[in-house]
């Protein structure tokens, strides 16, 4: 991984000690990595190419252009993490993906649910796609963490805010990582 | 003093990208007792939480294609062979996946606990499973008493003790 020093952000909140957000690029895939870090607590969001998300989802059964749809929507791996002394609660619902000036909502679990019931997609595909996205509700004690994924509904290549609502022993912690890019459809 | 600071921000950000196992197990305050299931293992073999009544029971919730459930099962399998012979049952609850996956899962990953298929994610979700993995430790009485969301080092010296001190509970 390469630290991608102009990227790099400290930001302070008065009374609640030191926050970072750090951005690396690696070194063999080109994918960016955000991870911004609070209190122990951080969350890692990994770029993810569409044609990564394309493979994923159909071996896990979707048909072609229910895969393509849905690879085309911004995906990122993301880690969240309570490696901190307090418990963290977090709900994507109150997440707001910003770009030039206009917010929408992330493409959480519930989304896909109702997206997809019904459709093309067989049972066994959209359980699997549930159970890889992030949780939309969260309680971490200390010590506790998820994988999975999470999708911002944008095009390849869209730059966008992510503000984030999160609640630290119970209270509120407002967070924006800035900056943030959906993975082109290519790496150059 | 320039070069100074940018360590420290350096250092910062290492100090919080551990991507190791979690850590710990929280306790349950409430140790709801667990809605009871009727599942297959890989072996075709029918299993009822109910039937394990009077043992302390390890119930881990995973899929073959997540990580950190990758990266626990050796140490789940080090932790059975210490707790089998103590009475203490393990059990790990494959979601969404179908008997080949996780029987071709296990040619990598060799256990020998069983392993059950929830194939579509009913009994995860009446158990309140919102992630993979998580772990519950249940009593003997069958209530959830310990929760950890996330992977574990299982044979952990402490980590054990915290689950063997359940069965000592009169």
């Amino acid at each position: 991984m390469r630290l991608i020093l102009p990227g790099f952000l400290l930001l302070l909140w008065p009374g609640l000690g030191a926050a970072a957000i750090t951005v690396e690029v690696g070194e063999n895939t080109g994918l960016r990595t955000w991870q911004w870090t609070h209190q122990g607590i951080s969350l890692r969001l990994v770029q993810r190419l569409p044609d990564q998300t394309r493979a994923y989802l159909l071996g896990r059964g979707f048909p072609a252009a229910a895969a393509d749809e849905a690879a085309t929507s911004c995906f990122f791996g993301t880690m969240f993490r309570n490696d901190g002394t307090l418990p963290l609660d977090f709900d994507l619902n109150t997440w707001k993906v910003v770009q030039k000036g206009r917010d929408t909502r992330m493409l959480v679990r519930e989304f896909w649910k109702n997206k997809l019931s019904g459709g093309a997609v067989p049972k066994a595909a959209r359980i699997a796609l549930h159970w890889s996205l992030m949780p939309t509700q969260q309680h971490f004690e200390p010590g506790d963490y998820n994988w999975g994924m999470m999708v911002f509904g944008l095009s390849p290549g869209e730059y966008f805010d992510l503000h984030m609502q999160l609640k630290l022993d119970g209270k509120p912690l407002a967070v924006t990582i800035p900056g943030l890019r959906c993975a082109p459809e290519e790496l150059n | 003093m320039y070069k100074i600071v940018l360590l420290f921000l350096f250092v910062l950000s290492i100090a919080g990208a551990s991507h190791g196992a979690g850590k710990g197990l929280t306790l349950l305050p409430e140790k709801p007792f667990v809605p009871d299931f009727v599942l297959k293992d890989v072996e075709g073999n029918t299993h009822r939480i109910s039937d394990y009544k009077g043992h302390v029971i390890i119930v881990n919730f995973w899929a073959t294609w997540c990580p950190p459930c990758r990266a626990e099962m050796p140490s789940m399998q080090r932790a059975w062979e210490q707790l089998r012979e103590e009475g203490i049952m393990m059990l790990a609850i494959d979601v969404g996946e179908d008997e080949d996956t996780v029987f071709e899962f296990t040619a990598s990953y060799p256990v020998d606990f069983p392993l059950l298929l929830d194939m579509d994610s009913t009994v995860s979700e009446a158990w309140e499973v919102k992630g993979l993995p998580t772990t519950f430790v249940i009593d003997q009485w069958g209530r959830k008493v310990y929760r950890a969301i996330g992977g574990r080092e299982w044979d952990d010296p402490e980590l054990l003790n915290q689950v063997r001190r359940l069965k000592q509970v009169p």
